[in-house]
C-alpha cells in the first residue's frame, strides 16, 4: 500500500493544490481581495502565488526524492508519477500568473 | 519467493470436487442464489446490453422526430421523457454496469484466482442494479419517466418547476442503481490489491487490472459527489430544504458543480476499462506484446487524477470568472496528453506486430477511427472562446456520441468477440459480425459526423421541432437514415451472439493463441476457474487442471482463495469466501422497497424497511461469526491460516476503500458548504436562533462520547466493543438533543445544510453502534477483523464530526 501512496503523490499533491487553489480564488473573489494592498501586490494574487509555489514545492519535493538511479519498473514508476505531479502543478495551474483574477468572463 | 507447486492429481476428480462447492443449484432456485464472479458478471453484462436495446429504441424514437422539421411523431412531454431516459439509461444502466460485468467476470480468471473478494456484495450490487432499473423503466412505461435531461439540473428538476413525480424516478432509481457501482468498485480494489496469485507483482500484473484499478478509484471517488447531490435534491424536493432555491441561500449551480464532479470522470471511467480491454486484445491481434506498458501506466494515473480536474469545463458558459476558466481549460487540454500516450502505444504496438483482420481487430479500427475525432473535437471544446458558440448545441451531442461509442462500444465489441469463447466454449461463424461492424461503423459516422455540422449551423439539443429552420432538415435527415442503419447493425451483432451458440464450432482453448492466464482455462470457464491457483510464471493448461499449483481442490468443502500482499502478491492467509446464498436478493429488494416509499411519498413507513435492511445486514455477518479456525498446507511447505484470528482481512481492505468513498462525499458535502457560504447570494444567514449554552453542552457530549468510542476501539479488549456501543448510543443522544434544537431547515440554506450534517453523523454514530457489535458477536473467530473495520469507521466517524462542528463554529464566528 505503501508503494501505492508513493506513486499517486505527486497527482495526490496536484490534487489538493488544485484544490485548494481554486476555493481561495472562489474566496478572494467574494472578499474582494483583490482591492486589499499587500507590500508584495494585491491579497489575491498574493494568495493565489503563494498557493502555486507551495504546491509547487511539495511536488518538486517529490520529484528529488524518487529513487534514482531506478532499478526496476516499480522504480520508473514512481519517478513517472512524481513528474506527472509537477507538470499537472505548472500547467494547470500557470493561469494564476497570466490570467486577471476576477473580472466576469462576458463585456 | 518461489513456491513449489502440489504434486499432480487427476483432473476430472478435482473437478468434481471443485464444482460440488463452488457450483449453485439448478433452477430458479439457483438464479437468485448464485454469488459466483461468473454468474454475475455475465448477468451484468447480459442485463446492460438489453438496457442498450431498449436505451436504442429510444434514441431511434428521437431520430424519428427529428427526420423532419415539424416532427409530430411524439409530443413534447414524451419527447422529453425519451430522451432524457435515453441519455440516462446508456450512463448509468448500460455503459457503468457493462464494464462492472466485464470486470467481475475477467478479473478473477486473468489474476489467477477463483472469485472476486466479496461474492456476495457482487450479487448484491446485480440485484440493486436490476430493481433499480426496472423502477425507472417501469416509470417509463407508465409516462412517469424523469423528463429533465438526464443531467438534471436544477432548478428545472426543483418542486416548483417539475411538480410530478418524474426528477423522483431519477433521483432515487439512479442513486439506488449506483449502490451497486459502489459494490463493484470495492469488490475491484480489493480483488487487484489482495487476491492475485502468488507473486503476480502490481508491476508485473495485466494492463487490463491496472486499468481496472485506476477505474474502481476513480468511481469510488467519482460517485459520492453525485450520490450527494441526488440526496440533498431530493430532501428539497421531499422536504423544501432549500440547498439550491437561490431565495434562500441555496445555488441551482451547486447542482451543476455536484453533478459534473462525478459526470466528467464517469466519461473516464467509462474509457479506461475500454481500453484496457485493448490494451490486451490488440497485442493478440497483432501477434506481438504491447508496447510501452510503463507509459501506459503512467497515463492511467494521470487520467485518474487529471480527469477530476475538468468538471467545470461543461459549466464554461454559466458566468464563471475569467481565472477560473483558464484553470479547466488548461487541465481539459492537458489530460489529451495521457490518453494521447496511450493512443501512440497502440499505434506503435500495430506498428511493430503483424495485425490481422480479425473481426476484434476490426472493431479496433473502429474505435481508433471514432475516438481520436472524438478526442480533438474534447480539445476544441476545451478552448472557452469556441466552447461558448458550441455549448449545447448538436456538435456537443455529436462529440459525446464519438467518444462514448467510439471509446466505448466498439473497444465492448471487440471484448465480446474476442472473450466469447470462455463464455460459451464456441467459435463464432464468420460473417455475420463483420457485417454488423461494417453497418454500424458506416451507419455511426453518417449520423454523427454530420451532427457536427448540424450544431455548428446552431441547432440546440433537445429540441422536437424546429419549423423556422429549413436549413437543419437536411442534415438531420441524413442522420436519422444513418442511424437507422446503426441500428440494424446492432441487432445483427446480437443476433451473431446469439446464432453462435447454436452454429458455432467447439472451441479449441486458447483460440487467438494469446498466451495470457485466462485463456489456459476450461472452455467454458467451469464455477471455480482454476483447479489450482498458478504459482509459476507461465502455468500451463494441464498442469493447472491436474492442481499443480496452490490450493487446489477443495478437500475441506469451503471456497477458499490466497490472499496475498498489494505490491508483491506474498501469500498472507487463505481466505474463505461465501457460497451461495439468499440474502443478497432479500437486501436488494427491501432496499427496493424502501425507495418506492420514497417514491409514493411514504415516509413514516420508509423507516421499517430500513430496519429490515438492518435485519439482512446482521444476518449477512453471520458468515464471518461461523468460520472454524484451521490451518491450510496452501503449497507443500508452506502452510497459512485463515482469516480467523487476522486483522489484515479482506474486509478491512473493503473498508478502507469504501471510507475513500465516504471521505469523497463528505469532501463533497463541505464543497457545498463553502460553495453556498461564498458564491450563493443570500448570504449571510439569518441569526441562528440556537442557544449556546445547551448547544455547546450537547456538541460537547457528542464528541466526549465519540472519542471514548474511538479509544475503545484502539483499546481492542474482549469488552471494548460493548463499551464503544454504549458511547455510540451516548453520542445519538446528544445528536438527537441537537436536532430538536436546531433552527427551521426550511428557513435557509445554512440550517438545512446543518441538518443534513446532523443527519451524516447520526447515521456514521449509528453504522458504527452496529459494527461495534458485530465485532463482539464475531469474537473470537473473526473478532480481531471486524474490530479493525469497527475502529477505522469509529475513527472516520470522529474526524469528520471535529470537521463539521469547526465548520459550524466558523460559520458563527463569520456571521
Amino acid at each position: 500500500m505503501r508503494w501505492l501512496l508513493r506513486l499517486a503523490a505527486g497527482p495526490l499533491i496536484w490534487a489538493a493544490g488544485f484544490s485548494a487553489i481554486y476555493a481561495l480564488h472562489g474566496i478572494g473573489c467574494a472578499e474582494g481581495w483583490a482591492l486589499v494592498a499587500t507590500p508584495f501586490g494585491p491579497l489575491h494574487r498574493v494568495a493565489l502565488l503563494g498557493g502555486w509555489i507551495a504546491t509547487l514545492a511539495a511536488v518538486t519535493l517529490v520529484v528529488a526524492r524518487r529513487p534514482r538511479p531506478a532499478l526496476d519498473r516499480g522504480d520508473r514508476l514512481l519517478g513517472l508519477g512524481a513528474w506527472i505531479g509537477l507538470v499537472s502543478v505548472v500547467v494547470t495551474l500557470a493561469p494564476v500568473v497570466m490570467v486577471e483574477s476576477c473580472p466576469a468572463p462576458y463585456p | 519467493m518461489t513456491l513449489s507447486p502440489h504434486p499432480p492429481q487427476r483432473a476430472l476428480a478435482l473437478h468434481r470436487e471443485l464444482e460440488r462447492v463452488w457450483g449453485r443449484p439448478r433452477g430458479v432456485r439457483g438464479f437468485l442464489m448464485s454469488v459466483n464472479h461468473s454468474d454475475i458478471g455475465l448477468r451484468f453484462m447480459v442485463l446492460a446490453g438489453i438496457y442498450f436495446g431498449i436505451g436504442g429504441i429510444l434514441a431511434m424514437l428521437i431520430r424519428t422526430q427529428l427526420a423532419t422539421p415539424r416532427g409530430a411523431f411524439l409530443d413534447s412531454p414524451l419527447y422529453n421523457q425519451i430522451f432524457t431516459m435515453h441519455g440516462s439509461i446508456m450512463m448509468f444502466l448500460f455503459a457503468i454496469p457493462m464494464l462492472e460485468g466485464l470486470a467481475m467476470y475477467l478479473l478473477p480468471k486473468m489474476l489467477g484466482t477463483r472469485d472476486m473478494a466479496f461474492p456476495r456484495l457482487s450479487a448484491f450490487g446485480w440485484w440493486c442494479y436490476l430493481f433499480g432499473g426496472l423502477i425507472l423503466l417501469g416509470a417509463l412505461a407508465t409516462g412517469l419517466a424523469p423528463d429533465g435531461g438526464w443531467f438534471m439540473y436544477a432548478p428545472l428538476s426543483s418542486r416548483e418547476h417539475s411538480p410530478g413525480v418524474n426528477a423522483d424516478v431519477w433521483l432515487l432509481g439512479i442513486t439506488f442503481v449506483e449502490i451497486s457501482a459502489l459494490c463493484a468498485a470495492i469488490e475491484i480494489v480489493v480483488t487487484i490489491l489482495r487476491l492475485r496469485a502468488p507473486g503476480m507483482r502490481l508491476t508485473r500484473m495485466p494492463l487490463f487490472a491496472w486499468y481496472m484499478l485506476g477505474t474502481a478509484v476513480m468511481m469510488l471517488a467519482g460517485f459520492p459527489p453525485l450520490i450527494l447531490g441526488s440526496v440533498l435534491l431530493e430532501l428539497e424536493r421531499a422536504f423544501d430544504w432549500p440547498f439550491f432555491d437561490v431565495a434562500r441561500g441555496g445555488d441551482s449551480l451547486l447542482w451543476q458543480h455536484l453533478f459534473w464532479l462525478f459526470g466528467h470522470p464517469e466519461v473516464y471511467i467509462i474509457f479506461l476499462p475500454a481500453a484496457g480491454a485493448i490494451s490486451t486484445i490488440l497485442p493478440v491481434m497483432c501477434r506481438t506484446t504491447i508496447l510501452g506498458y510503463e507509459a501506459i501506466v503512467a497515463a492511467i494515473l494521470g487520467l485518474v487524477f487529471l480527469s477530476f480536474g475538468l468538471w467545470v469545463h461543461h459549466m464554461f458558459t454559466v458566468g464563471i470568472p475569467q481565472m477560473a476558466l483558464a484553470f479547466f481549460s488548461a487541465a481539459s487540454m492537458l489530460v489529451a496528453v495521457p490518453t494521447g500516450v496511450q493512443i501512440f502505444a497502440w499505434i506503435g504496438t500495430m506498428w511493430k506486430g503483424r495485425p490481422q483482420l480479425s473481426l476484434p481487430m476490426l472493431h479496433l479500427l473502429g474505435f481508433f477511427g471514432t475516438f481520436v475525432m472524438g478526442g480533438l473535437t474534447g480539445v476544441m471544446l476545451a478552448v472557452v472562446p469556441f466552447n461558448w458558440q458550441a455549448h449545447d448545441t448538436a456538435f456537443v451531442t455529436a462529440h459525446l456520441h464519438y467518444v462514448l461509442i467510439g471509446g466505448f462500444v466498439f473497444p465492448m465489441m471487440a471484448a465480446a468477440v474476442y472473450w466469447l469463447p470462455l463464455i460459451s466454449g464456441r467459435v463464432r461463424v464468420r460473417g455475420l459480425g463483420e457485417t454488423a461492424f461494417g453497418l454500424i461503423f458506416l451507419g455511426f459516422h453518417g449520423t454523427f459526423f454530420i451532427m457536427h455540422l448540424t450544431g455548428l449551423l446552431g441547432m440546440p439539443r433537445r429540441i422536437p421541432t424546429y419549423a423556422d429552420h429549413p436549413e437543419w432538415m437536411l442534415p438531420n435527415l441524413i442522420s436519422t437514415a444513418f442511424a437507422f442503419m446503426m441500428a440494424i447493425g446492432f441487432v445483427l451483432f446480437a443476433l451473431d451472439l446469439l446464432l453462435h451458440g447454436v452454429f458455432g464450432r467447439r472451441s479449441p482453448r486458447d483460440p487467438w493463441d494469446a498466451g495470457t492466464l485466462e485463456w489456459t482455462l476450461p472452455l467454458p470457464v467451469p464455477s471455480y476457474n482454476i483447479a489450482a491457483q498458478p504459482v509459476a510464471t507461465q502455468p500451463s493448461a494441464v498442469a493447472l487442471a491436474r492442481g499443480e499449483g496452490a490450493l487446489p481442490g477443495a478437500p475441506r468443502g469451503r471456497r477458499e482463495v490466497l490472499a496475498g500482499s498489494t505490491l508483491d502478491a506474498r501469500p498472507q492467509h487463505v481466505a474463505v469466501l461465501p457460497g451461495n446464498s439468499l440474502l443478497p436478493v432479500a437486501t436488494a429488494a427491501v432496499i427496493g422497497i424502501f425507495v418506492l416509499l420514497l417514491l409514493i411519498g411514504a415516509y413514516r413507513l420508509a423507516p421499517l424497511a430500513l430496519l429490515v435492511v438492518l435485519a439482512c445486514g446482521w444476518a449477512w455477518h453471520r458468515f464471518g461469526r461461523d468460520i472454524r479456525p484451521t490451518r491450510v498446507a496452501v503449497t507443500p511447505g508452506l502452510i497459512l491460516p485463515d482469516q480467523t484470528g487476522l486483522r489484515d482481512s479482506l474486509t478491512s481492505t473493503g473498508t478502507v476503500a469504501l471510507l475513500v468513498a465516504d471521505a469523497a462525499l463528505f469532501g463533497s458535502f463541505l464543497f457545498a458548504v463553502g460553495f453556498l457560504g461564498v458564491i450563493a447570494p443570500e448570504w449571510p444567514a439569518p441569526a441562528s436562533g440556537l442557544a449556546p449554552a445547551p448547544t455547546l453542552t450537547l456538541i460537547g457530549l457528542v464528541m466526549v462520547a465519540l472519542l471514548a468510542a474511538s479509544v475503545a476501539g484502539r483499546h481492542g479488549g474482549r469488552t471494548a466493543p460493548l463499551a464503544g456501543a454504549l458511547a455510540g448510543l451516548a453520542a445519538l443522544a446528544g445528536v438527537a438533543g441537537l436536532a430538536l434544537m436546531l433552527d427551521d431547515p426550511t428557513r435557509h440554506a445554512r440550517d438545512a445544510l446543518r441538518a443534513a450534517a446532523l443527519g451524516f453523523v447520526a447515521l456514521h454514530i449509528g453504522v458504527g453502534i452496529v459494527l461495534a457489535l458485530i465485532a463482539r458477536d464475531r469474537q473470537p473467530g473473526t473478532g480481531a477483523a471486524a474490530g479493525r473495520v469497527w475502529r477505522l469507521w469509529q475513527d472516520f466517524t470522529l474526524v469528520t464530526a471535529a470537521a463539521l462542528v469547526l465548520v459550524a463554529a466558523g460559520q458563527e464566528a463569520l456571521a
